[in-house]
């Protein structure tokens, strides 16, 4: 499946202008909600207003809440964030709990839309100590060597050759291979 | 035997169903089919079949990611533990050595860690293999690292 012709699209988290790592602003600059003052589908919006509203607006002084009583309609908020995204969603039915959790959660948005995270951790830094190379564990001196070398002449594990264990097994006099 | 009161007492719409509007159905379809080659991109009995085995072999695939990724990791600590030589088996010793220390790190950390940050892989490796030392871990071991003194 093509990124492109997916209907949910697909990124990785981040945060405006690394928000929260020195401080943190919250991002939601107002959320309307609107309701009917009569209906059945907007009671639970009714009741939020009534109770939690008032101790909500007091604890997030940067998020202005907007009332607007339209008759005959069913519940909706719409929260715009300081990045100029912008959310609708439908209250309709729902109770005062559940009105709460959904303005609750809306209230801690940044106003990227809805995607499906390939990660949930984002790091400009991600190696500390450098990414490994084929020399990173390898010895720093050959930095420092002139060529040629005659110790490194020879191929690595050079095992004796036949002839070689057998005039070490017999003591015959061989000639003997330069070894490492 | 037909049972022909149970044929006959069969309840059945008598008018057809309203059907959906079969142009947003193919849309949907060829909405997903937008990128393939040829045919299966612009004609609907070809692009329904390429479409609906796409979509297996994408609910497929996400069982197999997770085994692929596994093996990935894998296959990073066991290259980090033969380049280093200290642990040449592989990494289910390392990982032995590790959980035996009470060094609760996944593959995915430590895979993580032999890419990003070899010094520390580097020093859990030589974890792993002291603990190798005290206990039966793996059947051969690399050299005991230097500068290593007393038990852990």
């Amino acid at each position: 499946m093509s990124q492109l012709s997916l209907f949910v699209k697909s990124g990785f988290v981040k945060a405006p202008l690394a928000n929260g790592i020195g401080r943190y602003v919250p991002q939601c600059q107002r959320m309307t909600l609107k309701f009917c003052l009569g209906w059945g589908n907007s009671r639970g919006v009714r009741d939020f207003i009534q109770h939690d509203l008032i101790e909500f607006v007091k604890q997030n002084p940067g998020t202005v809440m907007y009332l607007k009583p339209r008759r005959h309609r069913s519940p909706v908020l719409v929260a715009e964030y300081l990045n100029g995204g912008r959310e609708w969603f439908s209250l309709n039915d729902m109770t005062r709990e559940e009105v709460y959790k959904w303005v609750d959660l809306y209230r801690t948005k940044a106003g990227y839309p809805d995607m499906h995270f390939k990660n949930y951790q984002h790091s400009d830094i991600p190696s500390i100590q450098g990414y490994w190379t084929p020399f990173t564990n390898k010895p720093a001196d050959r930095n420092m060597l002139e060529f040629p070398q005659n110790s490194l002449n020879t191929p690595l594990n050079l095992k004796p050759s036949t002839s070689e264990i057998i005039s070490k097994l017999y003591g015959e006099p061989q000639e003997q291979r330069s070894s490492r | 035997m037909v049972n022909l009161t149970r044929v006959m007492l069969w309840r059945r719409p008598s008018v057809r169903p309203r059907t959906v509007d079969p142009f947003w159905k193919k849309r949907q379809i060829f909405k997903l089919s937008s990128h393939f080659y040829g045919r299966a991109r612009n004609c609907w009995s070809i692009a329904i079949r390429r479409v609906q085995r796409a979509l297996m072999y994408v609910a497929a695939g996400r069982k197999i990611r997770k085994q692929h990724m596994q093996d990935v990791w894998d296959q990073r600590i066991r290259s980090g533990c033969q380049e280093l030589g200290y642990l040449p088996e592989g990494e289910k010793t390392m990982l032995e050595g590790l959980a035996r220390s009470n060094v609760l790190l996944n593959r995915q950390t430590l895979g993580n860690l032999a890419v990003l940050e070899p010094r520390t892989f580097e020093a859990l490796n030589k974890i792993a293999r002291v603990r190798a030392n005290e206990e039966k871990i793996a059947r051969y071991l690399g050299p005991f690292p230097k500068g290593i003194l007393g038990k852990l």
